[in-house]
């Protein structure tokens, strides 16, 4: 019975120090000069709450926690990879109204223009 | 029977410390590097052998059922979909910044990056990539991508 108390130790020391470890990307993510840096610390803090996840999952015994883990996997990949694809066709947005400056904005005709 | 625990409990322990040590070892590394293209190195990093260390500990915990079956295909998941996402936020980095060559040495065409290899491999000297020649062409076309190193890529994003 000793070790069971044990393992409850251990899960909640480790969910405080990656708790801990979710301050410094957040330092990252609001001082970071490029919006590249901010998506990829946006993606760290997502592989953290991963782990913090699946450390919960076993601490309250609980699998299905472990299926949320998963979808938030899913979730993270495709918000980094369709923000990307946002931020670059807001770029050539901005670069070809700045390149010709005289044409009328279509509004909703490019890629990034959601 | 007892002891098997002890050795579970120890051996779980020490995978979990170990991708602990890995993920201060990213954060580290972000804030140590000061440019997004040598931050990433120590972000992937996390993503691939942090969170494989952390979920192998996890698995020795659990035992052998569904829940260890479910935490090995999150690995399996992140080691696909780390590379996908540091090769599409390294695009976001060439195709956006307007003086990359501040930063690192941009290389329009792949073949004076070989021949300046191929003359490094003949003498002895560490290689120094030589930054006046190329950086002259790819001031002239930024923007557009055509300065990323895979010259490639570049130009499909709209």
């Amino acid at each position: 019975m000793v070790i069971i108390m044990i393992y409850e130790y251990i899960y909640i020391t480790f969910l405080i120090i990656l708790a801990l470890m979710l301050f410094p990307c957040l330092i990252r993510a609001i001082r970071g000069p490029r919006i590249a840096d901010r998506l990829m610390s946006v993606n760290m803090m997502g592989t953290l709450v991963m782990v913090m996840i699946a450390i919960l999952a076993l601490l309250l015994h609980e699998g299905y926690l472990v299926d949320v883990c998963l979808v938030y996997a899913m979730i993270s990949f495709l918000a980094v990879v369709v923000l990307t694809k946002v931020y670059i066709g807001i770029y050539e947005e901005k670069r070809h109204a700045s390149d010709h400056p005289d044409e009328e904005d279509k509004g909703g005709m490019s890629d990034g223009n959601f | 029977m007892e002891i098997f625990d002890w050795i579970r409990l120890i051996l779980g322990c020490s995978f979990m410390i170990c991708g602990l040590v890995i993920f201060f070892t990213e954060i580290f590394g972000i804030f140590h590097f000061n440019y997004i293209l040598n931050r990433m190195h120590a972000a992937a990093m996390g993503d691939t052998l942090g969170i494989a260390s952390c979920m192998l500990g996890l698995i020795i915990f659990s035992g052998f059922n569904m829940t260890s079956l479910k935490l090995l295909l999150i690995v399996v998941f992140l080691w696909f979909a780390s590379p996908v996402s540091s090769h599409v936020l390294a695009r976001l980095e060439v195709a956006t910044n307007e003086n990359l060559e501040a930063h690192c040495t941009v290389y329009t065409d792949l073949e004076a990056l070989e021949t300046e290899l191929s003359l490094q491999a003949a003498s002895s000297e560490p290689w120094q990539p030589e930054t006046a020649a190329h950086v002259a062409t790819a001031a002239e076309s930024t923007g557009t991508s055509a300065g990323e190193e895979e010259n490639q890529n570049g130009g499909e994003t709209s």
